[in-house]
């Protein structure tokens, strides 16, 4: 642990029967959480004919990695057997610039229309949160149009674009709520120092964004690296990103299941997110608000 | 060999008047929905073919029809369709062609001779205003009934000719410990099951007239109400675990002797053999009353602007219809080649079955997709999924539910 | 806002005479900095939700058409039984779904603020969920729910054969499986949310009602509670999202069985448009739903941000 996390909840004891409580709790839920994890693993390392007679909770009889090595680098996803690996690189360029544009877009989004009176502002912001209710499918076919006049379809910017259009409801809802929390007084008073508009977010509002990046980082990564539908439909042959292979193995209708490489595949498909969640801990502290209204 | 292929590659430069030789490899992108193993192995048939054929085959591989069918539109659409696409027949098949997006196969049919080695269902369906506009590849039987033998025999039963036997087979089973009837409760497998004793309780001539404009008339038959019953019985012969079962779990139940038997279309094939069983010795099959329902899958060709991408298409049309490459293919996919004029030596004891039941006209079925519009399919699909599952529905009710989604939807 | 430590003078930052033109000269930028947001929602959100209602009028099959067959997919809608089982379902999920989550993440949420061991693990381990692809994780759910494979399964094993837990298949129960597998999935997105928003709140207020000497529980129900309003508005939000749009946790998980019970509206707008080629089905359903949200979300978007930010300035 760095010195910077620094947990708000009331100074432990150090020993108490409420510190057993709070571990007691923590650790039950931990365990429930755990159980389908626990099920995939498993069913990862098993044989197809073990699955077949199935104690799904049981640890493998016959003990393989097989499965493993299959979903990542030899898999068939159609003609191709090369595994989930061949999009790696693909939804990680989609990825990258997606994440940083929306969260940037939503982070100024909610800023004005948290501290600033602009017409028309809130009235467009209710519209986009009623937006954020349709399901993408309903997007499809006017967005395909509209980008294939624009000349863009299925390239790399094109499913860029797409992912700051449906990321932008929820990111500007979460800073303007996170914003609207802060003390107004920080805001009103970097004004009558005379500072402008682009000066306090970048001096001001950002320094005490953290946590709020941090929760909207993990809400876009997940969202943008699980995306299957706008991936296949905007991005282009060459750009699929990895989910296109991960469901190709996966969701096929009238071939054999293959359980333990799709179980395999989904978590070698998860890591990146799950990565960004245990690195993403170093920057949950606290106390930066606080610091700044001092300063 | 050699010159064989080059000639068909020259003869598909020809047939366009483009002086085209084969220089440059033809590059044909494709999407399908087969992706996973056996699926694969199938396609790379047909890609080897055609790359031997001077082509260069470029794979766009999308898991669930639903899928790779909305991806293939909006590539249409969006004014950048690819080389082929699978599709399916029926009415979607209708819109695209009525929108002009289709090119028209009719000098392939005719250099292929398609109209005589087609099954006339399978012919109707590829033909729209009198041309082609498909490419069959395969025929699927749907209404096939697999059952483990070892199970059989302890309960001593046979292989079931009517719905009744299996009906009657199922406390035989029960008391030996057996699941009678293994099936996933989705509402694809549940209309599976239901088309199946649809065709083998209500006859092939009810079946025909269900799915056809004068379902109105047939769906009041007292046959009908019969069909629903016998269904609705279907249903004690299940365990308790079958809603939501994927088709496979279901057929890993008869693998492992678990259950006895399963309706399912004749991919489940597939699972037998990646469990090293056998048709005929581990596991049988039978097909219930004389009508044999006959899915499959086809390819479209959307119009394309450039000379290559024709050329190409014309070259994937020969290639893809060839009798060698039929053979191949369908052994690998586990289904029975669209062409009724190749021998079924080589393929198993229920493949053989099946090309039996297609060289007879009168027991041709062709599935449902390819008689009535997807929309009815899936309106029908809910009727019969809730009927099944709801214990207090009456047949009665069923019946007119039955009819109501026809109208709505047809 | 009424607790004590974050009262300060509100007042000397808007002289009278200096208002208008502070208002001027901020309003510019601010307004630039919308531009992509507004564009994106004229473009996109408007013309998406138009393009629908007037689907919704029009025999559209599996390409949009544009003619009119004015309210005839809605007569259909209404009386199609698995729509009007959707509408219950969602309900039921909704209501059971939303403050489930949000109790489960704000408690886990709280806990791990209690300055535990491993937090970045623990953190981790609530979050898990909400990183797999649903289509495979639905299938665990599904077979740990099954009577013939799962819990049920493994108990009777145990050696106690009357235990029950079948309501995956059960057409009256199913929906609360659903409601399980959801809270599982969302609430560690519910804590990390909730979290940011404990983790923003001043230190100062501890020591203060550490002085005090307030009981912590009441503190987090009568102070921390309200102070996180607006993060739990946001996580309500996101919660509601994906009540509305609930689509593959039902797909993967029950496939809307047994029969049509689980079915749900997103679903239902799914199929239409891809599987059953009924876009204008799909977009009479489509815009039943939008409007509903609209009705459902009006006096709450209201009070949220009309009413309360004309009285912050």
């Amino acid at each position: 642990m760095t010195q910077m996390v620094e947990p708000s909840g009331p100074m432990p004891h150090r020993f108490s029967w409420a510190r057993l409580g709070i571990y007691l709790v923590l650790g039950i839920a931990a365990f429930f959480f755990l159980i389908p994890l626990w099920v995939t693993l498993m069913t990862s390392f098993k044989t197809m004919a073990e699955i077949r007679f199935g104690n799904i909770l049981a640890w493998p009889g016959h003990f393989t990695v097989a499965p493993w090595g299959k979903a990542w680098s030899s898999a068939c996803t159609g003609l191709a057997c090369t595994g989930i690996k061949i999009g790696f690189w693909n939804s990680v360029r989609i990825l990258v610039p997606s994440v940083i544009i929306s969260i940037f877009v939503g982070a100024i989004t909610g800023y004005v229309i948290a501290f600033y009176k602009v017409p028309g502002a809130r009235v467009g912001f209710s519209i986009l949160l009623i937006g954020a209710f349709i399901p993408y499918q309903v997007f499809l076919y006017p967005l395909v149009r509209i980008f294939s006049s624009l000349g863009l379809y299925g390239t790399l910017p094109c499913i860029i674009i797409v992912h700051v259009m449906f990321g932008l409801p929820l990111m500007s809802l979460l800073f303007r709520n996170f914003y609207s929390a802060l003390p107004i007084e920080l805001f009103n008073a970097a004004r009558v120092d005379g500072a402008g508009f682009v000066t306090i977010f970048r001096h001001v509002i950002l320094p005490m964004s953290t946590p709020i990046i941090i929760v909207a980082t993990i809400l876009q990564v997940t969202g943008i690296w699980n995306d299957f539908i706008l991936g296949l439909t905007f991005a282009g042959r060459d750009n699929w990103p990895m989910t296109v292979q991960l469901n190709n193995i996966v969701s096929s209708t009238t071939g054999e299941a293959a359980y333990n490489v799709n179980m395999a595949a989904t978590i070698l498909t998860a890591a990146v997110p799950l990565c960004v969640y245990l690195i993403s801990g170093r920057w949950f502290v606290r106390g930066i608000a606080a610091g700044a209204v001092k300063g | 060999m050699k010159l064989m292929t080059s000639l068909i590659a020259l003869a598909a430069a020809a047939a366009i008047s483009t002086p085209v030789l084969a220089a440059e490899p033809l590059k044909a992108e494709v999407i399908h929905w087969w992706t996973s193993g056996g699926e694969a192995a199938a396609v790379k048939v047909f890609a080897d073919a055609y790359n031997k054929a001077g082509g260069q085959w470029v794979d766009s591989a999308i898991a669930g029809g639903d899928a790779a069918r909305a991806a293939g539109i909006n590539r249409i659409v969006g004014g950048n369709p690819p080389t082929m696409m699978q599709f399916n027949t029926g009415k979607q098949l209708d819109e695209l062609v009525k929108n002009d997006f289709l090119a028209n196969l009719d000098a392939a049919a005719s250099a292929g001779n398609w109209k005589a080695v087609l099954p006339k269902a399978i012919l109707n369906a590829s033909m729209r205003n009198g041309h082609f506009y498909a490419l069959p590849v395969n025929i699927h039987g749907q209404n096939w009934v697999f059952f483990n033998q070892k199970a059989f025999a302890e309960a001593g039963i046979t292989a079931p000719k009517t719905w009744e036997d299996v009906l009657a087979d199922g406390p035989k089973l029960k008391a030996k410990g057996i699941i009678p009837l293994a099936h996933g409760g989705q509402k694809w497998q549940d209309k599976i099951l239901f088309d199946a004793v649809l065709a083998g309780d209500g006859g092939a001539a009810l079946f025909r007239k269900v799915y056809s404009p004068d379902a109105q008339a047939a769906i009041a038959d007292p046959k009908f109400k019969q069909v629903a019953e016998t269904f609705k019985k279907l249903r004690g012969l299940m365990d308790e675990g079958m809603p939501g079962r994927n088709w496979n779990d279901a057929t890993a139940m008869v693998i492992t002797g678990k259950a006895g038997m399963q309706v399912m279309g004749d991919w489940a094939k597939g699972e037998f053999l990646a469990a090293h069983q056998t048709a005929g010795k581990e596991y049988g099959c039978a097909v219930i009353g004389s009508g044999y329902i006959m899915g499959g899958d086809v390819f479209v060709f959307p119009k394309l602007k450039s000379a290559e991408g024709t050329a190409a298409q014309a070259l994937l049309e020969k290639v893809m219809f060839s009798p060698e490459t039929q053979i191949a293919f369908n052994m690998k996919k586990g289904s029975v080649p669209v062409r009724t004029d190749v021998e079924a030596t080589g393929m198993d004891s229920c493949a053989q079955q099946g090309m039996t039941a297609l060289k007879d006209p009168e027991r041709q079925l062709p599935s449902v997709s390819y008689l009535i519009s997807p929309d009815e399919d899936g309106a029908l699909q809910d009727v019969v999924t809730q009927y099944l599952n709801t214990p207090a529905e009456t047949s009665s009710e069923f019946v007119s539910k039955f009819a109501a989604a026809v109208k709505a939807s047809g | 806002m009424s607790d004590s430590i974050l009262q300060q003078p509100q007042q000397g930052v808007e002289r009278p005479g200096s208002r208008w033109r502070a208002r001027l000269r901020t309003q510019w930028p601010a307004a630039i900095a919308l531009l992509p947001a507004a564009l994106i929602l004229l473009v996109v959100y408007i013309g998406t939700m138009v393009w629908t209602l007037r689907l919704s009028f029009t025999s559209s099959k599996m390409l949009p058409v544009m003619d009119f067959v004015g309210w005839n997919q809605y007569f259909r809608l209404f009386n199609t039984e698995r729509f009007i089982i959707s509408i219950d379902n969602i309900w039921v999920f909704g209501v059971l779904f939303i403050p489930g989550a949000l109790v489960c993440g704000f408690m886990l949420a709280v806990f791990i603020d209690q300055r535990v061991r491993a937090e970045g693990l623990l953190r981790t381990i609530f979050l898990y969920p909400y990183a797999l692809s649903f289509i495979v994780t639905g299938l665990v759910w599904q077979w740990f729910l099954n009577p013939t494979l799962g819990l049920q399964k493994v108990i009777h094993d145990l050696g106690f054969p009357h235990f029950q837990f079948d309501w995956i298949v059960q057409p009256t129960r199913v929906v609360y499986t659903l409601v399980i597998a959801g809270i599982w999935q969302a609430s560690g997105l519910v804590m990390a949310i909730l979290l940011a928003g404990l983790r923003g709140i001043d230190a100062e207020l501890w020591k203060a009602t550490k002085i005090d000497a307030i009981p912590a529980w009441r503190v987090y129900f009568s102070i921390i509670l309200p102070m996180l309003s607006p993060m739990i508005a946001t996580a309500s939000v996101l919660l509601a999202v994906s009540v509305a749009k609930l689509y593959d946790l039902v797909v993967a998980m029950t496939n809307g069985g047994p029969g049509l019970s689980s079915e749900v509206p997103a679903k239902f707008v799914m199929d239409n448009f891809f599987e059953r080629s009924n876009v204008g089905l799909g977009s009479a359903a489509a815009s039943v739903l939008l409007v509903s949200v609209i009705v459902i979300l009006s006096p709450w978007i209201y009070s949220q941000y009309f009413r309360r930010q004309g009285g912050r300035k």
